[in-house]
């Protein structure tokens, strides 16, 4: 008896699994495509000269400065004391970064999954100070923030997925 | 080095006259209004001598009383598909892809869970929600992953936090952020950024509308408000609140 109930679930496994639906010729749809960020480089952050806008992400003020962020670059430093003229001060490149709170003077933000602490207070440009690895497990990399759509199943070796873009034309077998 | 010392300590100075004045509380600046779009939700929040943050299914706290050196003292299961983390008076707001958890942080150190969650349809990760005293003010969107059937300004009574009553809605074409100074509310909606006065908090009247940009989110600080566009950052005085005027684009 023992025997046949796990005969009967390798059965109803192998079943199961049997991705049989692969085999067939998909239609080409409208569907999500990852958008990847390449791996090297991930976690060297550097301050440069003051660039302009492009993404334009999350801000944060406090006193005289405005920290602008870049999506997943980096954060515009501002000096906002005059307000009807503000001065770009420089460009904290920080890959994958998209968050910002200050607390006397020290920056929290993250690079990608990591929580880094900058100090603000000079002199001289920004210094990291600390770096906390693995605070924040990625964001989901498999599938898209919606339901009932067609996407392009994401390759990990490509690296990670930072956003989706919906595309025409597309033939895929990956669904949610 | 290609860079001006003399420049970059003017940071410091930047920061101090924010201290010297004390007119708000630190990080104050962000906790009014968010963003909590699919893929842009803030995974960390500050709080006192602490900070938050989530991952997929936990909460963390580390205690910042020492900035430079964060000590986690707590972590704790929350759920699945943690998505955003928000303070919300005293409690902290933790969303999933399906429901707000609410904890209760009058003890810091160790956040306490208070409810599972709310309905998803009445106040849900995806709406950025402003609080004044005991009124909720939240944009619901169609266009995006939580997708409502109409965009709309929703007013909340939240003299019980876990049970927020609806108590107004305002039409909206596709709002996003929100933030209020005084008796006005700044939505961003669409092209433009409609101001609402509140005086009546549940009888939302609108007063007018400014078009300098792809509107994001709004941070009223002081008498200056600063509007996130799409392309970069614009500067209003608010002296008079409900007059914006223009003083500078960042871009």
């Amino acid at each position: 008896m023992q025997k046949f109930l796990l005969l009967l679930a390798l059965v109803i496994c192998i079943a199961g699994c049997d991705p049989r639906t692969d085999d067939l010729p998909q239609p080409a749809q409208s569907a999500y495509v990852p958008v990847y960020y390449k791996s090297e480089n991930i976690g060297v952050t550097k301050f440069i000269a003051a660039r302009p806008m492009q993404r334009a992400g999350k801000q944060y003020v406090i006193g005289g400065l405005l920290l602008q962020n870049e999506i997943n670059e980096g954060i515009h430093i501002i000096d906002v004391t005059n307000p009807s003229s503000p001065k770009k001060l420089g460009f904290l490149e920080i890959p994958l970064c998209t968050e910002m709170a200050v607390k006397q003077g020290f920056l929290y933000t993250n690079n990608y999954d990591d929580l880094l602490v900058f100090d603000l207070r000079g002199p001289g440009e920004p210094k990291l100070l600390k770096r906390i690895e693995n605070v924040f497990p990625p964001a989901n990399q498999e599938y898209p923030p919606f339901f009932n759509v067609a996407f392009e199943c994401p390759d990990p070796a490509k690296g990670v997925v930072v956003d989706w873009e919906l595309k025409s034309n597309i033939t895929t077998k990956c669904r949610r | 080095m290609t860079f001006n010392n003399i420049r970059f300590s003017f940071i410091l100075v930047l920061i101090t006259l924010f201290y010297v004045s004390g007119c708000t509380k630190d990080g104050e600046s962000v906790s009014k209004s968010y963003q909590g779009q699919g893929g842009s939700t803030a995974r960390f929040t500050l709080n006192g001598d602490y900070l938050y943050t989530v991952d997929a299914r936990k909460l963390s706290t580390y205690l910042i009383s020492d900035p430079v050196n964060p000590k986690p003292v707590h972590t704790q299961d929350v759920g699945f598909e943690i998505e955003t983390i928000f303070p919300f008076g005293n409690k902290l707001f933790i969303g999933s892809t399906s429901v707000i958890h609410i904890f209760n942080i009058d003890n810091p150190a160790k956040p306490e869970k208070l409810s599972t969650a709310i309905s998803p349809t009445v106040m849900r990760r995806c709406d950025p929600v402003v609080a004044k005293d005991t009124v909720a003010f939240a944009t619901l969107r169609t266009s995006d992953a939580c997708g409502d059937i109409q965009s709309i300004l929703a007013v909340y009574d939240i003299k019980d936090i876990l049970k927020p009553v609806q108590k107004a809605s305002v039409r909206l074409n596709a709002p996003r952020g929100l933030g209020y100074a005084d008796t006005i509310l700044y939505v961003c909606d669409g092209p433009g950024l409609e101001i609402f006065s509140i005086k009546n908090a549940y009888k939302p009247r609108f007063l007018n509308e400014l078009r300098d940009g792809d509107y994001y989110d709004v941070i009223p600080y002081g008498n200056l408000l600063f509007a996130w566009t799409k392309t970069g950052a614009v500067i209003y005085d608010i002296t008079k609140p409900a007059e914006p005027k223009k003083l500078s684009m960042i871009q």
